[in-house]
Parts: structure tokens; C-alpha cells; sequence
């Protein structure tokens, strides 16, 4: 077994250096997911009519197509979005330069808010209805108690679902670099496409991908302890 | 210029000639991973031998914390030079033999968890009464520990089906040609032309696979649970 253990050292800061890039890749597919999930989830919570069939339908078509298809689609219709949109607001595209990134946000926030649209559905529903009637008996509005009593406890009972999601977007990012976007993996390959060691890049990528998703999952029971402290039976943390 | 449907009708019986193999790609490992997986949940939970229990441990969380895409190609381009270090040649293997291994790795370790889950919500009782009837660990473990581990697993394992039935389309990347490798080399070959709708077909038909998987676990999931609030 001839690892070029040298060059998977020598190449390690070139792929930790493509580490932001995934994050932010991340980052910003989360951020539009969770803006998906918040309208499907708020529809379908609120049954707003025709709405709440809607998304629950485009919610089950996104759970059983695979991210790759999803991934090449909106990579495929970049070129015929980019000529429609061309000329409005005095906006001019270059052909060489067509905004890939944002195709991969597109299709991972899709992708991601059909399933986190679940997380926020059960989490509000596992809040208990005494909840929503004493703040209306404290005499706060509706948008009062959503605000100070029942969305933050919606935020930690998700914490553990949605740590999870993330988990498996960022691991989802990876297969943004079929489609032209440079991040971590793309890195990882282009570096090591002069001496064809792909397998030491790669594995240091894994190292990388590994020792982050470790990360998140720590911090975010780190959060949840203290945080979701309240859920605790009385005198937990003693016993 | 061809119309939508020309196009459509063109690639779909080529996709559908293609489903086997996609199945093939899920079937394989889902039933090598049930085993394997078994084995690890059984090396976590029996707890005996430490040095075990602590290689398990980082296994699994290797597996579930890298991109399953990174692992098909550790496995791809390192596999062969593992086997050529032993003495083999193995450049006749398809793609596809890698990236059923690598689907194996990676869904075995999820299977592990679930099955972990599964066990640890079982009652001591129900192990405790099946040995107090006489029945031996094998028995035991066939007629108590494992229809009910399965029972509580099952919705976790149908999730982790469904995955891996749509991750059966990362196989193109390393080349093994299925419902994606097939889209994707028509995509190619028309030069682009009528991309969006060839892959807009293969996403109906991952979706009415996925569907199909659905209800069948569900099926299954009404039989395994039918004894429900008869015993209490």
C-alpha cells in the first residue's frame, strides 16, 4: 500500500483553506431552508387554504427525487433563468460567469426545506396548547405569544433535528462540486489532479469533513444542555 | 427543435431498461448492511470487549461523518491499491462493484445506530422472560430480541432505505451507469439539447420508486406492529 502519506500532509492547508467555502455554502442553504420550511411549515400549521396542499405537495415530490437530480437541474436551467432575467432591472449577465453558487443554494435550500418543513411542523405541535392559552390569558396577542413564549421553545425542542439536517447538508455540499462549484471537494480534486494522488486528497477532505461534523455535533449538545436545561426533570443535573 | 414529449419518449424506455441496475445498486447493500450492521450494533451493545467497542465507535462515527460521496471515492481509487498490496489485480471490476462496497461501509454504520435504537428501547423483561421459558441466546435472539428491535427500527430504517434508493444516483460519478449514469450520458450525447426534461423524467421515476419503497415499508410496518394492544 503506497499512501503518499508526505503529500496528504503537504496537502492538507490547501483543502483546510477550502474549508470557508463549504461553510458558507452551507450556511447560506441553511439560511434559505429554513426561510422555505418557515413558509411551508407556517402554511401547513396555519391551513392556509390552497397554500398548505401546495407546498405539501412540491414538500413530497422534492423527499423523492434525489439531490444529485435536484443538483443538475437547477445547474441545467441556470443558462435559461440568467436569459430571462437578462436586461430587467438594468442587470447584465456574462455567459462565462453564470451564477452556479446560487444554483446550488437553490437546490440544497429546496432539497433541505422540504425536510426541515417536518422539524418545524412536529416541534410546534409538541408544544403544549397550555402554553399558547396562558400567554393569551396574560393577555398578549397572538404574534405576542408565538414571539416570547411558544417560538422559543420551538427553537430548542428542534435544536437536536435540526443540528442534524445541518449535519447532513454540509455533508450534502460535497456533491455541489459535480456542478462546478469550488469548495472543499472540488479543492481536494484540483489539488491533487497533478500527481493523480486523489486518493490522499480525499482523504484528507474526509479528515476534514469529519473532524467539522464532530464539531457541530458537540457544540450543538453543548447548546442543547444548557439551553433545553428547563426540560430537565427538577434536581437531573444533581442526580 | 424537438417538442417536450418527443424528447420524453425518447430517453424513457432507456431510463426504465436502467431501473434494475439502480435497484440492484440499493438492493445489494441494503441487505449486506442489514448484516453488517447487526454486527457492529452487536460489538456497541454487548460491551464486552473494549478495544471493540471503542473501533466500532470511531468507525461509525467516521462513516456518518463524512459525505458519502467522499467515501466513494476513498473507496474507488484506494480499494484497488489495498487488494494490488496483497497480491491481486482486480482492474477488471466495474464501478459499480465500488460503489456497492462504499454504499455497504457507509450504510452498514447508519444501520448500526438504528438498530442500537431500536435495541436499547427494548424492555429487559422481554429478554429475561424469553430466557426464563428456556429458550437458548439463539432463539432468544430470533424469536424475542429481533422482531421487536425491528418493530421500534423499522420507521428509521425506511428513511435510511429511501436514502440510499435516491443515493444510488451518486453512483454516476465514478462511472457505473444506472437511471442517473443513463440520463446523464443521453444528456451528454444530445449535446445538452432537452437536458432539463431528460432529467425531469428521471425524477419522476426516482420519485415513483421512492413512493413504491414507501408504501411497501409501511405495509410492513402494519404487519410487524399488528400484535399491537392485543398483549395489553
Amino acid at each position: 500500500m503506497n499512501l503518499d502519506v508526505d503529500f496528504m500532509i503537504s496537502d492538507m492547508p490547501t483543502v483546510v483553506a477550502a474549508l470557508p467555502s463549504t461553510l458558507i455554502l452551507s450556511l447560506d442553504s441553511m439560511l434559505w431552508a429554513l426561510v422555505f420550511a418557515l413558509i411551508c411549515g407556517g402554511a401547513q400549521l396555519a391551513r392556509v387554504p390552497v397554500l398548505d396542499k401546495v407546498t405539501l405537495v412540491i414538500n413530497t415530490f422534492i423527499k423523492g427525487i434525489p439531490l444529485v437530480v435536484q443538483l443538475l437541474f437547477c445547474y441545467y436551467a441556470v443558462p435559461y433563468v440568467v436569459k430571462w432575467f437578462d436586461g430587467l432591472m438594468h442587470r447584465t449577465y456574462d455567459p462565462q460567469h453564470l451564477p452556479y453558487f446560487g444554483a446550488a443554494v437553490l437546490a440544497l435550500a429546496l432539497n433541505f426545506g422540504a425536510y426541515i418543513t417536518d422539524v418545524v411542523i412536529s416541534s410546534t405541535r409538541a408544544i403544549d396548547r397550555g402554553q399558547w392559552e396562558s400567554a393569551y390569558a396574560c393577555g398578549m396577542t397572538r404574534f405576542q405569544a408565538l414571539r416570547r413564549v411558544v417560538a422559543p421553545q420551538i427553537v430548542v425542542i428542534s435544536l437536536p433535528n435540526m443540528t442534524n439536517y445541518f449535519i447532513w447538508l454540509l455533508k450534502g455540499t460535497s456533491l455541489a462540486s459535480i456542478v462546478n462549484v469550488v469548495e472543499m471537494l472540488t479543492t481536494a480534486r484540483l489539488s491533487a489532479a497533478d500527481g493523480y494522488q486523489f486518493l490522499e486528497a480525499y482523504i484528507d477532505a474526509a479528515i476534514i469533513y469529519w473532524i467539522v461534523c464532530a464539531f457541530i455535533e458537540w457544540l450543538s449538545g453543548r447548546i442543547y444542555h444548557s439551553a433545553g436545561s428547563y426540560l430537565l426533570p427538577p434536581n437531573a443535573s444533581t442526580a | 427543435m424537438e417538442s417536450p414529449m418527443q424528447i420524453v419518449s425518447k430517453v424513457l424506455p432507456g431510463i426504465i431498461a436502467h431501473i434494475p441496475q439502480t435497484l440492484l445498486y440499493w438492493f445489494l447493500p441494503s441487505v449486506l448492511a442489514l448484516f453488517f450492521g447487526a454486527l457492529l450494533c452487536w460489538a456497541r451493545v454487548s460491551n464486552r470487549h473494549r478495544p471493540l467497542y471503542w473501533i466500532c465507535t470511531v468507525v461509525i462515527s467516521f462513516f456518518r461523518g463524512t459525505p458519502g460521496i467522499v467515501q466513494i471515492y476513498i473507496v474507488f481509487f484506494g480499494l484497488p491499491k489495498l487488494i494490488w498490496a496483497i497480491g491481486y489485480d482486480v482492474s477488471d471490476w466495474t464501478a459499480g462493484v465500488y460503489f456497492v462496497i462504499a454504499t455497504t461501509l457507509n450504510l452498514s454504520c447508519f444501520m448500526a445506530e438504528t438498530l442500537r435504537g431500536g435495541y436499547l428501547a427494548l424492555d429487559r423483561g422481554q429478554v429475561e422472560a424469553g430466557l426464563s421459558i428456556g429458550f437458548s441466546r439463539v432463539q432468544n435472539f430470533v424469536h424475542v430480541i429481533a422482531p421487536q428491535t425491528l418493530k421500534v427500527a423499522l420507521l428509521n430504517i425506511k428513511n435510511l432505505e429511501i436514502d440510499v434508493l435516491k443515493d444510488t444516483s451518486v453512483a454516476y460519478t465514478i462511472g457505473a451507469v444506472e437511471i442517473m449514469g443513463y440520463a446523464n450520458r443521453m444528456i451528454s450525447l444530445r449535446s445538452g439539447l432537452g437536458q432539463l426534461w431528460i432529467l425531469g423524467t428521471a425524477a419522476v421515476i426516482y420519485f415513483i420508486m421512492c413512493t413504491v419503497l414507501e408504501v411497501a415499508f409501511n405495509l410492513a410496518t402494519r404487519r410487524i406492529s399488528r400484535f399491537e394492544g392485543v398483549s395489553r
